[in-house]
Formats: C-alpha cells, structure tokens, sequence
C-alpha cells in the first residue's frame, strides 16, 4: 500500500512538473465557430488534439485557449453537428460545423448514470433548459407546462406555492406528484431551486428507465442535475435577471350591486329583503334601491404586482479541478393587497477534483433561504361570497378597532366576512432555510472499465413559522379579541447513501454495461409549536413566553421513515442496433408492515434504420422499435402503525364537577382508535410500446408511445358507514392507458430559422377492482354529502356523482305534466315552479332517487397538449408556446357554496345575468327563488363545467448582440409575456384546479380556487463575458 | 482485485444491523399495548375518554341539535338552509335523504357508540387483571363498565327516535369487516335492547344524585332509570294498557323515591349558573373555561370548532355585544310564544323567549331581565331561546368569545321524571295530581286536580318548551296527534327521517 502512494507522489509531482513546462511553452489559439447558416454555435467543446486542454465557444460562437507548442490541431463537437478534427492557425481561426444527422449521439441522464440517446429502450423526455429558463416562473416544474409529453402540470396562483405534476395520469388515490431526484438526493418538490440552477433534466416515464427508483418511482422520476464547470474551462461568468409585473387576469366578474339586489329580492325571503332595506338606511340609495356595490375584487388585488429575478453564474475548470458557483435572487409579491410576497436567495457551489487518473472527488451544494408572507386564502373566498351592499369602510363602526371595517352584520349579514378585513388582519411568515450537501468520491480501475462510486446526499432544513394576530375589533358590539400568537420550527434532515460500482465493456459489436448498487436512506422531520395570547404587537416581542401561555397551546410532531435498497441494471447491445436494458431492485422500508419489495423491468429496442433492408430507404434517417415491461412502487401511500393509536391530553379527558359554584376539572382520559389495516406500498405494472424516428434529414423528428399502467394495491381511505373515520389500506386496483405523441420541425428559409414542436398524451383511466366493497363515495372537504364523488369498477376513479340536469321548467304546466316533479310536489312545503331546475329520471319510474344519480364526468383530462413555435432571423429570436386540456370536468364549487349558504352569497356576474325571469328567458339557469329551495339543493350537474381550456403559455421576443470588440460581451435581451391569455368556457378563475389535501387525502376538480391566477410581463437580459 | 474485495467487505459492514433500522414503530404514536392494563388506577381514563366523546362534537352538535328541536312546532330554523326548512316541515324525499346534516348527525351519534364500545374493549383489558377475589375492584369494573354502556344506550335511543330501525353496534364492530356489514334492528328491538342495558346499568351504577356522586356530574343509577322509563314509554306508546307503563311507573318511582332528587327552585336560573348540577339534574354534558378569560377551554362543538358551540348557534344576531350574538338559528316559533302566553304560563315565557329588539325590527333593541341589550336584525326574527341564554354577568369576566363558556348542557331533568310518573299513573287510572303539581308549583302555577291525559302532555309542552331532545315531536308521535297538530306532517312517511344517502352507499344494507 505505502508503495502505491510513493508511486502515486511520484506521478502527481511529474505530472505538476509537465503542466507547468507546458505553461511555460504555451500560444493562444483563437476562432469563432459559426454554423453552416454562419450563426455562432455557443457550447461547442473545443479540446486540443494530444492533451486534455478544453475549452467551449461563449455567446459569441468565439473562444480561446492556450495550448502547449507541440501541439497541431484542436478536435471541435457540439450537440447537433458533426465533430471536426482542425490544425492549428495562426490568428483567428474560422470554423464552420455542419448539422450532424442525427441528435442521437446527445449522453442523457438516467438513474444513476447516463446513456447515449440512441441506445435508450425507454421514452425518457429530457428537457430543453433554454425555454425552459423562457419563462418568468419562480418554479422549474412550472416552467415546463406544457413542453413534455405525459407530464401535466396544473399551477397555482399563490406566491411560492408549488404546481402539481402528473406523469401519466393517475395511479394512485394518494400522492401523485412524482419523485425528484436532485444531484442523487430524493425531495418531493423542487421549489427550492430556480431554474438557473438546472443544468439538465430528464423525466422517467416508464418502468424501464424508472424501476431503478424501485418503490418510489409508480409516479415517474424527474432527474435533476445542477450546474457543473468542466476540465480546461475558461471561467464563464452570466449574469441573467428579469423584471416584470404581474397583473391578475381573468379575474371573475362578480355581481354587482344592482344585480346582486335583484337576484336577493328574488329569493323572497325576509333575511335578505332586509338587507337590502338596511343597505339603503345605512349606506345609501332609496326604497329598494341600495346604491352601495363593491366590488371586492378590486378592493382586494393589486393592479399590478412586482416579480423579478437575478442570477450570476460562474463556471470553469482546470485541468485537474472544476467548479462552479451560481447565486439567485427571486420575489414576488402577491397580488392580494395585503402582506404577501416570496423572496428566495439561494446559493450553488460545486467542486470536483481529479487528484489521480483514477480518483475523482466533489461536493456540491445548493443553499437557499426563503422568506414567505402566505396570505388568507379566506379573503379570496369572502370576496367571491360577500354581499356588495356595504363598503370596506365605515366610520360609524365606533367599537372597531385599530381599522374601522364595515362589519356586515349591520346589514343583517352576520355570515359574511368583511374581504379586506381578513386579508388585512393576517401575518403569516415562514423563513426557511434548506441545506442540500452532496459528497462523493468516485474510483476507477481496469482501464476504467469498472469504477466505484460512493456519495453522500443530504437535506438539512429549517423553518421558524410567525403567525400572529393583534387584539381587535370588527365591531359593531365593545369588547376586542385578544391578541394570538403562534410560532412554529420545523427540522428536516434526509440523507442517501449510494454505492455504485458499474462495469462497462464491449467486444467487437456487443457492447455491455453492469450497475450494481445499494442505498441507504432516512428521513426525519420534526416540528414544535408553541403560543400565547395577549402578546404585545411589537415583533421584537413575539415570543410565546411575552404573553399569557397556556399548554393548549403547544405541541409536537415528527416523523421518521427508513429504507435500504438494492438494485442492478445491465444493458447490453449490439452493433447499436439491438438494445436490452434490465434492472431489478429490493427496497426495504420501515414505513410498512410489509418490510421488503421487489421491482423488475426489462427494455427491449432494435434500431430498424441499422438494418441491410434500410440502407436504401430516404424516408428515414433513424428508426427504433421500444418495448419495456417492469413494476414500480409507490411508497407516497401513507405510513401506518399498524395497531392501536391511543389519544391521550385534554382533548380526550372529560370535565366533571362543572357546577354553579365550581368551574370543574379535567380527569384524565383516553382514546383508542382501533381502526387498522396492515398497509404496503402500492404496484404499478407498466407495459409501454414506442417508435422513435428522425426524417427528411433530421429536420423532422418525433417519438409515439403506447402505455398501460395498472395499479394494484392502490392505497385509499376506505368509508365506512356510522363514522367519519376511514381506513387506510391497499382496496383498489386501477388502470390508466393512453399514447403520448411528441413531434418536432427544425428548419430554415433563407435567414430565417424556425422550430415547430407539438407534443400531445391521451389518458383513459379505470377502476378494475374494489376488493369487497361496491362503491366508495367521497368528495371535497366538507361537501362530501352535496357533491360526492365515486368510484366504482369499470369506472374511471372519483368521478362526480349526481343528478343530470337537463334544463328548466318554463311553465306550470310542464311541472304538473312531469311526473317526477309531480310526485315532489304532493309531499313538499317547497314545490317545484317555474323557474325550477329539471332533472333526468335515469330509470323512467316517476321518482327522483338515489338511482337516477349517473357519472357526470371526470376531472382527469383525455388530452392533454402543448405546442411550440420559435423563430430565429439574424439577430433576433421569437417564440411562442401553447398549453391546454380537454375532455375534463370541473365541479364549480364556488357556484355550489350557495347550497350550504342559509341567506344569498354573491354569484358570479354572468350567473346573476343570467337567471330564469319568465317562461322563454332561459333554460340553463334556474330563478333566484329556486336556488334557495331544496329541489335545487341536491347534487346535480348543473354545478359540472367543461374544464377544458388552450393557454397561451409564454411569448419571448429576445434580440442578441455582443459589447465591446477586445473580449465581447455577449448580450442578450427579451421580452416575455408569460401566461397572457387563456381560452376556456370554464366559469371560474382559472380552469387549472389544484388537488386539495387538507383532509389527509387528495381531492382533485372541485373548484374552491378563488385566487386568481396572474399574468406577467416582463424585461430581461442575459450577458455573458 | 484486492480492491474489490476491500469494497465489498466495506458494503458488507454497512449492511450490518439493517433489519433494526427498518423495524421500528413510528414516531409519536403512543401504542395501545403500551397501555399498562395492570395498573388499576387508570382504569377510568377510557370511561373518562367515553365521556368527552359525549360531550365534544357529537350529542350537542350544533346540527344534530338543530334537527331535533326543529322536528317540532316549538323551533323553526331561523335560517333558509333547505335540509333544515325541509325537516322542520317533515318531508321525507331526496332534499333530505341526501342533506349533509342528517349524515353528519347520524355519524355524532354513532361515534358516541364506536367510542364506547373501544372503551368497553379497554374495560375488558384492565378486568383482566383483576383477580377473582378482588371484589372492590371488580365492582368497580361492573361500574365503569355501565357508564360506558350507558352512553352507547343513549346513542342508540336517540338515534332510534330520529331515524327510526337503525342497527344495534356491539362490541363486536370494533372489527371494522362487521361494522362494514352491520344491518337494522327494528325500533321495537332497540328499545329493547335499551332497557337491557338499562338494567345492567341500574344493576351497577353509584347509587346517588349526579350532583352527589363521587365524579360529580357522572351518570349513575337514577340517570339509567330514567332512560329505561323514557324507553319503555315510546314502547307503550298510545296504549294504556300496555304492560310498558308499569316499567315507566316502576323506574320513575324509585326515582321519586330515593329522595335524591328535588326541582330547583328557580326555573329561569335552572338553566343558568346557579343551576348547573342541581338536584334536579339527572344529566347533564359538563363544559367548562376553568375560570379563565382565555385559554384550554371545553365546549361542545368539536376541535377547533367555535361554530358548535351550543350557546353560540342559537345566539341572536347582535349588534349591540359581540359576546351575547350567534347566528340567530333555531327560533322560537310564534306557535310557542302564544302557547305559553295563552296558559299564562309567565315564568317559562320569561325562561324560554327572549326579544330580539322590538318585533324583530333591526333599528329597535330589547334588555333581556339579566340587563344584556339585544338588537333587531335583517331577518326581524322577534327571538331567541332563552333556555340557552347565557347572561354576560355569569361569564367569566373578560371573556369575549364562546358565548355561553363554562355552562353545562342540561340533557334529563327531575321535572321530566315527575311528568313521566305522572303520565303513567294516569295511563293506568290513577291519580297523577302531585306530580304534576309539584312541577306546575315551581313556575307558580295553580294547582290542578283530576289531570287529564291531555292536561298532562301539555303541561310536559310547557315545562319541557324549546328544549333540545326532541320530546316535544315525540309526544305527538307516541300519541298519534302529529298529523293533526303539526302541518305537513304525513303519518308514516313524516315519523322518522330517512338513512342518510351515504350511509347507504357506503354500506347497501341499511336500505
């Protein structure tokens, strides 16, 4: 051992000797690289000939390197073109690159290592970071909506708010956003990051490529690499920033007044005639007439809304260590005119060296502090709600304070909350902090043929949460609320250990590789809370210890999840033409009963464009036939204990000896909720069959999957009758199956360059099995008895289930001839009239009942597509990208909240426009007095909307041009207009309906979203020196 | 290559001791084996657990509440919600079936008895450990056992009063596979099944006043004598001579003659401060605020849930005090007002209706006799029930939110007793007068001789008027005057609301 060091000093101090004597020797060598159209080609490697001495071309397509006095030429690649070998001239040289044929030689990512494009058996997307960084989004995945294939991803308007992602569907009741892996550590949301930070990105979708994830990977794996520098790299330093407005767009048009008067009065109900009354008495108008009408909305959102961005990126390398250092600034501010905003500094440092020929070390790690304002989302809810017969301010309002805010009940609107009020009295902060570290070191032996890879990846997290609320009044009675405070850490701290040893050889045209590899994982998060009343509105004092404590008041909570895996993958090919991928993986979890899982695949391809017969075709240049097969986990299915939870504190103890004299006391008790299943993770085996081809000499590509994903043991809470208490276990099986279809043109018209790109998924998705159980109802928090919605075998999962309205009775006549409204209205004190919304008697029998409920759609999408154009004429570059949706359904459960409402909420203006007066007026709304009667109050697809909608995504125009002639600049700056317009039916905020969580499971397509989304427009520049 | 097997050596080192790091339970779950069944002193905090269960979220719940009172002439909901109006007026057809609220009160109630029946599994842990001989212990399990079982009998009897055949849930549904499965009894095997449970409870239960047992507030022997009575009255029904009013008269008089128990002397103060846990409380769901004006506070909506709170929901709509205020549901109906005013019936009238300014009107207050001042509102609704009144001069000082913290609920009260006694001596032909003297004598009311069948349940109206248990709808149903007294009120169809829709989706076998 000690020789082999000697030897190695030896070998380490010549070889320090020989770069400097090179040094020593050293010309500079200079050129430009332009394409076969003359445009410079930036990121060419430029290496020279003999020596490990690199560089890559800047903005410009120039660069510039020193090279040692022997040597001749320099080899020139880059992704798209042919590599050229060229000797070495003096003075500037010029180089032009031609067009390679094929993109199939680009290296992509794959779990734990990388392959050659051309030899993947997998439909892996990787993403173009270039449009990516198009868009002013604060997060990646937001910033490729719409861009891959079988990737939905549904944003949400809230600063700092993460979008959810669905890759292929919905498999699983539970989780569905998929697995992120971030320089080989796993999290489970990738907001932390801008999108400066991504060097590339490659989305598993299959199980050939994901099995290697093993029980993480049933929702498919998103692959991130950050930024890294490379051997013999001049520094590159970038400075990108942008700053925009945004501005709230499609903001709904709520009732006004006028109209929100008319449609109170046709109620006919005392309630709401006297608010009308005492709208005119307190606040102006005459009889009937109020002339108060707010309009909330405007009250309560800014006109415009700052968002900006700066990043600078520095990036080089030696010949023995490279490096890169990148850091961000983003904020947002909300749109809600109250304190709400995001701010993310985050930080990026990555160092590998390469001590010996064989030994490779780096660490890398990404830093980020975030400072959030969460609004009340509430404010956004009243505003829809909220009568806009009083104003936000009322001076009369004697007993309120600090801020003198209408209260509604002096209009007899107890129910209703003042907007501004609510979003004023709020103060939601969270500072977070997230380390994510990674270690490695890397071996390699045998002609680097096998090397070892061991690294350590970690995420340490931190977060103080603030909520604090003043003492106050909102009147109009005395006395004030205390002041509350609640304050919040959490700790976080996840890490992987991978060991990887990977064998990779070939003999004549058969070409192998071997992975085997074992990872080690554990995470841990923790959170404590305490609070007081009565603490001083003074920041400096918001301690729980500065006010009134109480032990209700504090807690704890914390969880831990361990696994241990193992997996190997094999690839073995020949003469590139017939491709096989396997892999298998053992993964051992604590979160089960069931401790350990197995998941193989196998991938199959065969490059027909190889082939003899081929060779004289023109129609092809690439063709390649994909097959794969393997299983896949799903372990977002929450961990369970497996046995009797006790309940134990206050809240399970009685109070006994509460008597006039005395105010009695707790005697300690408990709770047991028996209540379990054993619980395992959840299987998805997926079949997938494609094409991959290039045409008409590479300007058309594309790629055309078929997939069938079936889930079985899919986790849900199971209803049971008698309790709200559900089980959680694996009841269901499901399937989901579709085609994802993506195809793109490259070409060029004189100096004008474009690029058209189209990708398209279809989504069929089945319920197959429900173990013993018939059906299983659920629904949005809290409406889960008015809207429900149901899954049953054959259909597809938690489709909305009710009544199929078909129209309005006109006259009465049409109600005394129609049996079912007949038969309602023997027994009724509310009888059906004209103006009453119809209903389908499914089964023909005269009555409505449970069995005239049907499917009455679906919020998963059929199709899902995005489109791109770009444009490139000399010096300017312009692009377009489309994103939309069709074939789902949205319940509108904004409309629907008039059904719980004991006096009228407010509607939306083309709702109130809208409503039946008179036989004739109209057959799609039913009059004001109906919605406040029970026939209307039953689920019915009145409420079921298309969601279907086409956005136009982002909009760049950018122009490029270099400062300065000595060592140029290279300067790039764009406009953007970033989701500017948006084409629905929908009648809602936005048609993009997130998945709600807040009742422990997920519910998608109710529409409860009530904050607008916002467009935004922005400036920006880009240079690199 | 000795590399290699310097690597491998290495993996397998880190292997070492794996199974330990995937078998562990999870963090901040106390195990229920963790329990130790051998320490007897814990033995009453699933009883305990029983209790809060009963009185958090589930008996008093805003909603069940509402749909109880509101299944009369007495309350109107006070509100245009169509599941209430549609109840109020006794239909029975899809707007009910498949309103949130009769699922949401079917679910409290089981609850209470899913709740009982794992504190019953508990009980049975901890009699293990009991040795045979350990007689004080073992009574002490007998007494446990049949506080729980109590609970669970009111349960079912409410539920069997509102939803007529419900299924029976046994300890045996602590297996949620037969739970999944439980079918109806008929409401004849219920209240069966009631008295049983009755009489087991009677068997073991404290012999004394809630107000003077050792848990003080707990139910004991009389608490369980008068739901076996209020049972085997609904199994009577109309029949005089059924052999179920001598159960009634049985139960009621060995409650009357315990001496225990006595009405308290002041009806309108029964129901506030002074009167919590009086002798004449034979149940009550105690809540408390400790005494403080903020804070760990009880009451009966569930976690987090000020909307529950029974005191609040049947607020008026104030502008004058946001203390005194609510939103003005379940009102008293005009029918009411006029019933007590009709009788002369003064007192109640004080107790039970309060002013929402002068005739509801919005501009005009009102001064409740505790000195609070109420307002009109929007609604010009002219009341609000002044048996869940809570006087801002009772409240802990300095409170301002939880209208009504640190009053109890009263549930079943001696003057029920004295009525239901009353009723079946009168059923059975004999003389009825002192009870229900005893009781009119307490509102100051003049004594009345020979009382009639019909005397009598009014007088139950009057004393029991705007009360919270459905008594009221039940009296006319028993007696077969609903269809005459109540309108809309369909003989069959109207006796009981529907199972939720649901519940029988989830499980087709309560159709």
């Amino acid at each position: 051992m000690k020789k082999k060091f000697l030897r190695i000093f030896i070998l380490f101090v010549l070889s320090v000797i020989t770069h400097l004597k090179i040094h020593a020797q050293s010309r500079i060598v200079k050129g430009t690289v332009t394409d076969d159209k003359n445009a410079p080609v930036i990121g060419a490697t430029i290496g020279v000939k003999g020596t490990s001495i690199g560089t890559i071309t800047g903005e410009a397509g120039t660069f510039s390197l020193s090279a040692p006095a022997g040597a001749d030429s320099i080899a020139v690649s880059a992704v798209g073109f042919e590599s050229q070998v060229i000797a070495i001239t003096p003075g500037n040289m010029s180089i032009h690159l031609t067009t390679s044929r094929t993109k199939l030689d680009e290296v992509v990512v794959v779990g734990y290592g990388t392959q050659k494009k051309g030899d993947l058996t997998a439909p892996i997307s990787t993403v173009n970071t270039e449009s990516m960084l198009k868009r002013t989004t604060a997060n990646p995945m937001e910033a490729i909506q719409g861009s891959v294939p079988g990737v939905q991803v549904v944003t949400n308007g809230a600063p700092g708010s993460s979008p959810n992602v669905r890759i292929r569907g919905v498999g699983s009741f539970n989780n569905e956003n998929p697995l992120y892996v971030v320089d080989g550590m796993f999290v489970s949301d990738i907001s932390f990051l801008n999108p400066n930070d991504i060097a590339e990105m490659s989305i598993l979708k299959d199980a050939s490529a994901a099995a290697i994830y093993g029980v993480r990977a049933a929702n498919g794996v998103v692959l991130i690499t950050t930024k890294k520098g490379k051997l013999n790299m001049k520094p590159r330093i970038t400075y990108n920033a942008y700053v925009g407005i945004q501005k709230p767009v499609n903001v709904l048009k709520m009732a006004n007044g006028e109209q929100y008067t008319a449609f109170s009065l046709g109620r006919k109900s005392t309630a709401d005639s006297g608010t009308v009354l005492l709208s005119v008495q307190k606040f102006g108008g005459s009889g009937l007439n109020p002339s108060t009408s707010t309009d909330w909305y405007d009250v309560i959102l800014r006109k415009s809304a700052l968002i900006t961005n700066h990043g600078i990126d520095i990036q080089g390398g030696g010949e023995k260590v490279t490096y890169s250092v990148g850091l961000n600034y983003t904020y947002q501010n909300g749109i809600l005119n109250a304190v709400n905003d995001f701010k993310r500094y985050n930080g990026r440092v990555q160092l590998e060296a390469k001590p010996t020929e064989w030994l490779k070390v780096g660490f890398s790690a990404v830093f980020n502090n975030t400072i959030t304002n969460s609004p009340n989302n509430s404010a956004f809810l009243d505003a829809y709600t909220a009568s806009p017969l009083f104003p936000v301010y009322d001076s009369t309002n004697v007993n309120a304070f600090p801020v003198k805010f209408t209260a509604a009940s002096v209009i007899g609107r107890s129910d209703d909350k003042n907007p501004m009020a609510t979003a004023y009295y709020n103060y939601n902060n969270s500072k977070g902090f997230q380390i994510l570290p990674t270690l490695f070191v890397e071996a390699s032996f045998w002609r680097n043929k096998i090397t070892f890879k061991s690294q350590l990846s970690q995420v340490y997290g931190s977060l103080l949460g603030t909520q604090y609320r003043p003492q106050m009044n909102l009147g109009p009675g005395p006395g004030s609320t205390v002041s509350h405070l609640t304050s919040t850490q959490e700790r976080t701290t996840n890490y992987i250990l991978d060991n990887l040893l990977t064998y990779r050889d070939s003999r004549g045209a058969s070409h192998w590789s071997l992975l085997l590899g074992q990872s080690t994982r554990e995470e841990r998060w923790r959170q404590t809370w305490a609070g007081a009343d009565n603490v001083p509105n003074v920041k400096e004092a918001w301690y729980a210890s500065q006010g009134t404590p109480n032990a209700a008041y504090y807690g704890e909570n914390g969880t831990r999840n361990a696994g241990i895996s193992f997996f190997t993958r094999g690839t073995y090919d020949y003469d590139n033409k017939y491709l096989l991928t396997a892999t298998f993986r053992a993964d051992g979890s604590s979160k089960y009963q069931t401790k350990w899982g197995y998941f193989p695949s196998v991938g199959l391809g065969w490059v027909i464009s190889k082939e003899a017969f081929m060779r004289d075709q023109k129609i092809f240049d690439f063709l390649k036939l994909r097959g794969s097969w393997g299983q896949l986990g799903n372990d977002g299915v929450n961990a369970n204990a497996g046995y009797a939870v006790v309940k134990t504190g206050n809240s399970t103890s009685a109070v006994f000896g509460s008597t006039a004299g005395a105010s009695g006391q707790y005697i300690p008790g408990y709770t047991v909720n028996r209540f379990y299943t054993n619980i395992s993770w959840e299987v998805v085996t997926e079949w997938d069959g494609g094409i991959d081809f290039e045409m008409v000499r590479g300007k058309l590509s594309g790629s055309v999957d078929y997939y069938n994903r079936k889930t079985t043991k899919a986790a849900f809470y199971r209803p049971f009758p008698f309790t709200y208490t559900t089980i959680y276990g694996n009841w269901a099986d499901m399937v989901n199956s579709g085609w994802d279809v993506s195809l793109s043109w490259n070409d060029k018209i004189g100096e004008l360059g474009y690029q058209i790109g189209a990708n398209m998924s279809t989504l069929k998705n089945k319920v197959t099995s429900l173990g013993s159980l018939p059906s299983s109802t659920s629904g949005f928090p809290e409406w889960t008895a008015e809207f429900p919605n149901r899954t049953v075998v054959g259909q597809p999962i938690n489709y909305f289930y009710g009544y199929e309205f078909t129209g309005v009775y006109q006259t009465q006549q049409e109600v005394d001839k129609d049996p079912i409204a007949a038969n309602y209205n023997q027994s009724s004190s509310s009888p059906i009239l004209p103006g009453f919304p119809k209903y389908k008697d499914q089964n023909g029998d005269g009555v409505l009942d449970d069995k005239d409920r049907i499917n009455m759609g679906s919020y998963l999408p059929k199709i899902t597509y995005g489109f791109n154009i770009g444009l490139t004429y000399k010096k300017f570059d312009f692009s377009a990208a489309f994103q939309g949706v069709s074939g789902n359904k949205i319940l509108n459960l904004n409309r629907g909240r008039l059904y719980k409402a004991s006096t009228s909420l407010n509607l939306d203006e083309k709702f109130a426009s809208n409503l039946w007066t008179g036989p004739g007026s109209t057959n799609k709304y039913p009059s004001a007095y109906a919605i406040g009667q029970g026939w209307f109050k039953v689920s019915n697809s009145f409420f079921v909307e298309s969601g279907a909608y086409l956005r136009v995504q982002n909009i760049q125009l950018g122009y490029n041009f270099n400062v300065g002639k000595v060592a140029p600049v290279a300067m790039r700056v764009f406009a953007t207009a970033d989701r500017p317009f948006i084409f629905t039916k929908y009648n809602g905020f936005t048609p993009e309906v997130g998945t709600n969580t807040s009742a422990g499971y997920s519910v998608s397509g109710y529409d409860s979203n009530v904050y607008p989304v916002s467009s935004s427009y922005s400036l920006g520049v880009r240079a690199t020196f | 290559m000795r590399n290699n097997i310097l690597l491998l050596a290495l993996i397998i080192l880190m292997f070492s001791g794996c199974s330990k790091f995937l078998d562990r339970p999870l963090e901040n779950q106390a195990q229920a084996t963790n329990i130790d069944y051998k320490d007897l002193s814990l033995m009453y905090q699933p009883v305990s657990g029983v209790y809060r269960t009963a009185a958090s979220g589930t008996f008093a719940k805003w909603i069940s509440v509402a749909i109880r009172s509101e299944r009369s002439d007495d309350i109107e909901p006070g509100n245009d919600d169509a599941g209430q109006v549609a109840i109020h007026n006794y239909q029975s057809d899809v707007t009910v079936k498949s309103y949130w609220g009769i699922n949401d009160m079917w679910i409290s109630m089981y609850s209470v008895v899913l709740g009982a029946n794992s504190a019953l599994d508990e009980l049975e842990k901890f009699g293990k450990n009991i040795s045979a001989s350990d007689a004080a212990n073992l009574k002490l399990l007998a007494q446990y056992q049949a506080e729980v079982r109590y609970f669970r009998a009111l349960a079912h009897f409410w539920l069997c009063r509102t939803f007529g055949a419900v299924p029976i849930l046994g300890i045996e549904s602590n297996d949620p596979t037969t739970l999944g499965d439980a079918s109806k009894s008929s409401i004849e095997d219920v209240k069966k099944h009631i008295i049983e449970e009755m009489d087991f409870c009677i068997a073991n239960l404290e012999d004394a006043s809630p107000a003077a047992a050792k848990r003080v507030g707990s139910v004991t022997k009389y608490t369980a004598l008068m739901l076996k009575a209020k049972a085997a009255m609904d199994l009577a029904g109309n029949d005089n001579g059924s052999a179920y009013w001598d159960v009634v008269l049985e139960s009621t008089n060995q409650i009357i003659n315990s001496g225990k128990f006595s009405l308290f002397a002041d009806y309108y103060q029964l129901f506030k401060k002074p009167g919590k846990m009086c002798n004449e409380s034979l149940l009550e769901l105690q809540y408390s605020d400790f005494g403080k004006s903020t804070g760990d506070i009880v009451i009966s909506g569930g976690p987090g849930e000020e909307w529950g709170n029974f005191f609040f929901f049947q607020g008026p709509e104030n502008t004058y005090s946001s203390v005194i205020t609510g939103p003005g549901w379940m009102v008293p109906t005009q029918k009411a007002v006029d019933f007590l005013k009709s009788r002369n019936d003064s007192i109640r009238l004080k107790t039970t209706i309060q002013y929402c300014g002068v005739n509801g009107d919005p501009a005009t207050y009102a001064v409740t006799p505790d000195g609070d001042t109420v307002s009109g509102n929007a609604s010009r609704k002219k009341y609000f029930n002044g048996k869940s009144y809570f006087p801002r001069s009772q409240m802990t000082p300095d409170r301002v939110d939880y209208y009504g913290a640190n009053n109890n609920i009263r549930v079943m009260r001696y003057a029920e007793v004295l009525l239901m006694n009353a009723e079946a001596k009168i059923r059975k032909g004999q003389n009825g007068d002192a009870q229900v003297n005893e009781v009119r004598q307490r509102v100051k009311l003049a004594p009345l001789s020979q009382v009639t069948l019909q005397q009598l349940l009014e007088e139950r109206h009057a004393e029991l008027i705007c009360e919270w248990w459905g008594e009221r709808f039940n009296d006319l149903l028993r007696t077969d005057q609903a269809a005459a007294v109540l309108p809309g009120f369909v003989k069959g169809p109207s006796d009981y609301i529907p199972i939720p829709q649901a519940q029988e989706d989830v499980n087709p076998k309560l159709k």
